[in-house]
């Protein structure tokens, strides 16, 4: 061993518990965001929105591939069939067959409110700024179920464009995603997407029923509920087109 | 000219024959004057304030931009001329101040609340003596250099948005694209403003920061020059204009802020307005009390006409008369005016309806201002209107025929 590599591999030793966790924390949450979508995805869903004095469901088809492309649409009710929403990288469309026309969501209108959800237009277009755009760190590791569960905090960076101070993901082993928090800068819970119900679904273990609640507003919630899943899925780039958003040709 | 003095000092003793009668209206007329230039100070100070509060806010006296940029002020319509162009143009060009930033909609985001604001990029140091807060009383810091990475906003907005110093709060804006440009930012002070509307208008972030997030280079979208007063501005508006070409459209602050403009011109309409209101309910004391005195005195100036006085000699007394009575009566009104006013030049808080003047843009603090030119206006109008209003009275006693005249009962 030549002195070079020897010093090399103390300085490896010295750094090695800190980023090696780091490392570990970012991985364990881009494996779950991989396999909950895939490399490629096609999922029919259910979508639950709760009031205290009203309760709507629709139904929605949605396709992903890679981190950028999305598309959902809406199948039912009847009078918001053909509503669809399509994102590419951080930009993001949506179509409504009533005015017969694509908008082009701008930034403007990213923190309200996708479909009348509980989950806003921003939540929907970046689902994974949260590997790039945060600091992770491994809290703890618990064991429920004989399965053990990361619990990861993830910090954004000084200049991310998030207002959260920490979100919290609580993590199973198979990449299931338990619990997704979000705290304000003084630590508060201000909302979370929980994970209501786990099931095997499309050759993978996945969260079934997840729930967005604010912590303000315990009444009210968002349900996603995951009919049925394909993964991997051959899907041609021309599905995630603003003209294929407009004129369904699938 | 001789006659002139012998006129004159009839006039003068005439006026003080009923010397009560005399006080009163010159109590009349000096509560009215006081009355004019009071009032006028008062609203001259609210409007003199907002023009400056919101020059100070916005415009700068003359400002350039891309000439779409006044309809649509977004990212797309920014000033071709890069901004070390600029620099060379005018940093030795003698403007009192300038400043070019990056001005555009954008929205402000924390935890819990959202809000459009219009972010400003800028450079501190250039903009340290147009803009229209004061840095020293920023609470927390103001930034600290064109690439700082802090943002600065409105009491007022922080409290919308429930956060606070030290606090990150993210921006959005559209980059040229069309895409999305967001970037997070620690707040590091919070400005006040004179009225909560400006505190919740305006973000203020580092100038190159603001073109990195939005993708621009070098670009910025306005361009602000300040002169010494904003009554005129021809001579910047001239500097500008024929140091830049067609690409950019250079206006002067009326012109973007029309409703300033036209509140500036409809002040000076009101000014005049209001005097003539006054005086006209003024002139009813004074023709009364002139045709008294021309009553009381008629077989008097009948006997001066028997003596050879000429007609004209009587209207000329007659108008003397008035016009000394007119006189004393400004000097003690505009004393008055100056004497309250003067000592309300620091400020009179009227916080109480502090709401209902936030709505039409106004300071709960009203400095009165004295202008010399509206005194000037005030006592120039009363002078020339009591002349005409003494004619008629004077005309009449000139006309009297003598013999009539000395033996009316």
């Amino acid at each position: 061993m030549s002195m070079r590599s020897f010093f090399l591999l103390i300085l490896l030793a010295i750094s090695a518990p800190g980023s090696a966790e780091e490392r570990d924390a970012k991985t364990i949450v881009r494996d779950a965001i991989d396999h909950w979508r895939g490399i490629s995805s096609y999922t029919e869903m259910a979508m639950i929105i709760h009031r205290p004095d009203w309760e709507r469901s629709m139904t929605m088809r949605a396709w992903t591939k890679g981190d950028d492309h999305s598309l959902v649409r809406v199948i039912e009710p009847k009078k918001d069939r053909g509503n669809g929403t399509l994102t590419d990288d951080n930009s993001m469309w949506s179509y409504s067959p009533k005015i017969n026309r694509v908008i082009k969501i701008p930034s403007s209108m990213m923190g309200q409110s996708w479909l009348g959800s509980d989950f806003s237009n921003k939540d929907v277009a970046r689902a994974d700024e949260i590997i790039d755009d945060y600091e992770h760190k491994l809290l703890g590791t618990e064991e429920a179920d004989g399965i053990v569960v990361y619990e990861i905090e993830a910090i954004p960076h000084e200049d991310a464009a998030v207002v959260w101070g920490s979100e919290v993901l609580r993590i199973r082993e198979d990449h299931v995603v338990l619990e997704h928090s979000f705290f304000d800068q003084d630590g508060e819970l201000v909302k979370s997407l929980q994970t209501m119900e786990i099931t095997d679904m499309g050759g993978r273990t996945i969260a079934k029923r997840q729930r967005m609640n604010k912590a303000d507003k315990p009444d009210e919630w968002t349900e996603i509920q995951v009919i049925n899943v394909d993964y991997d899925v051959e899907l041609k780039d021309s599905l995630f087109t603003l003209s294929n958003l407009r004129n369904p040709r699938d | 000219m001789r006659i002139f003095g012998v006129l004159f000092r009839l006039a003068w003793r005439n006026l003080w024959r009923n010397h009560r009668r005399t006080i009163i209206m010159l109590g009349a007329i000096g509560v009215g004057v006081w009355a004019m230039i009071f009032m006028t100070a008062l609203t001259r100070g609210m409007v003199d304030q907002m023009i400056t509060d919101s020059i100070g806010v916005l415009p700068g006296h003359v400002q350039m931009h891309h000439p779409d940029y006044q309809d649509d002020p977004s990212i797309a319509n920014r000033i071709s001329i890069s901004d070390a162009d600029l620099k060379d143009k005018f940093d030795d060009a003698g403007f009192e101040a300038w400043a070019s930033r990056v001005r555009v909609p954008a929205i402000i985001t924390s935890e819990r609340e959202s809000r459009g604001v219009t972010l400003l990029g800028v450079d501190p140091a250039a903009e340290s003596e147009i803009s229209f807060f004061d840095y020293e009383g920023v609470e927390g810091r103001f930034l600290d250099d064109a690439a700082d990475k802090g943002i600065v906003i409105g009491e007022e907005l922080a409290d919308t948005l429930e956060t606070e110093i030290g606090k990150r709060v993210v921006l959005m804006s559209q980059d040229p694209d069309n895409e999305i440009a967001d970037r997070g930012f620690r707040i590091v002070g919070l400005y006040s403003a004179s009225t909560k509307a400006v505190e919740e208008a305006y973000a203020f972030i580092g100038k190159t920061t603001a073109q990195k997030m939005l993708h621009i280079d070098d670009a910025t979208t306005e361009v602000v020059f300040l002169g010494d007063d904003y009554r005129n501005v021809e001579p910047i508006y001239d500097a500008v204009t024929s140091a830049v070409d067609d690409s950019v459209s250079v206006r002067r602050w009326y012109e973007i802020d029309t409703y300033l403009g036209t509140m500036m011109n409809v002040m000076d309409g009101f000014v005049l307005v209001w005097v003539v209101v006054i005086f006209m309910a003024l002139s009813f004391g004074l023709v009364n009390t002139l045709v008294m005195a021309v009553f009381e005195r008629v077989r008097e100036i009948g006997l001066m006409l028997a003596l050879g006085m000429k007609p004209g000699s009587i209207l000329g007394q007659i108008i003397i008369e008035s016009m000394l009575l007119m006189t004393l009566g400004l000097a003690a009104g505009n004393f008055l005016a100056w004497a309250t006013v003067t000592p309300l030049e620091s400020g009179i808080d009227v916080s109480i309806v502090s709401e209902g003047m936030e709505m039409w843009g106004a300071a709960s603090v009203l400095y009165p201002k004295l202008y010399a030119s509206d005194m000037i206006l005030a006592s120039g109008v009363v002078l020339l209107l009591g002349f005409l209003a003494s004619l008629s009275p004077a005309w009449r006693a000139s006309r009297y025929e003598p013999v009539e005249a000395i033996t009316k009962v």
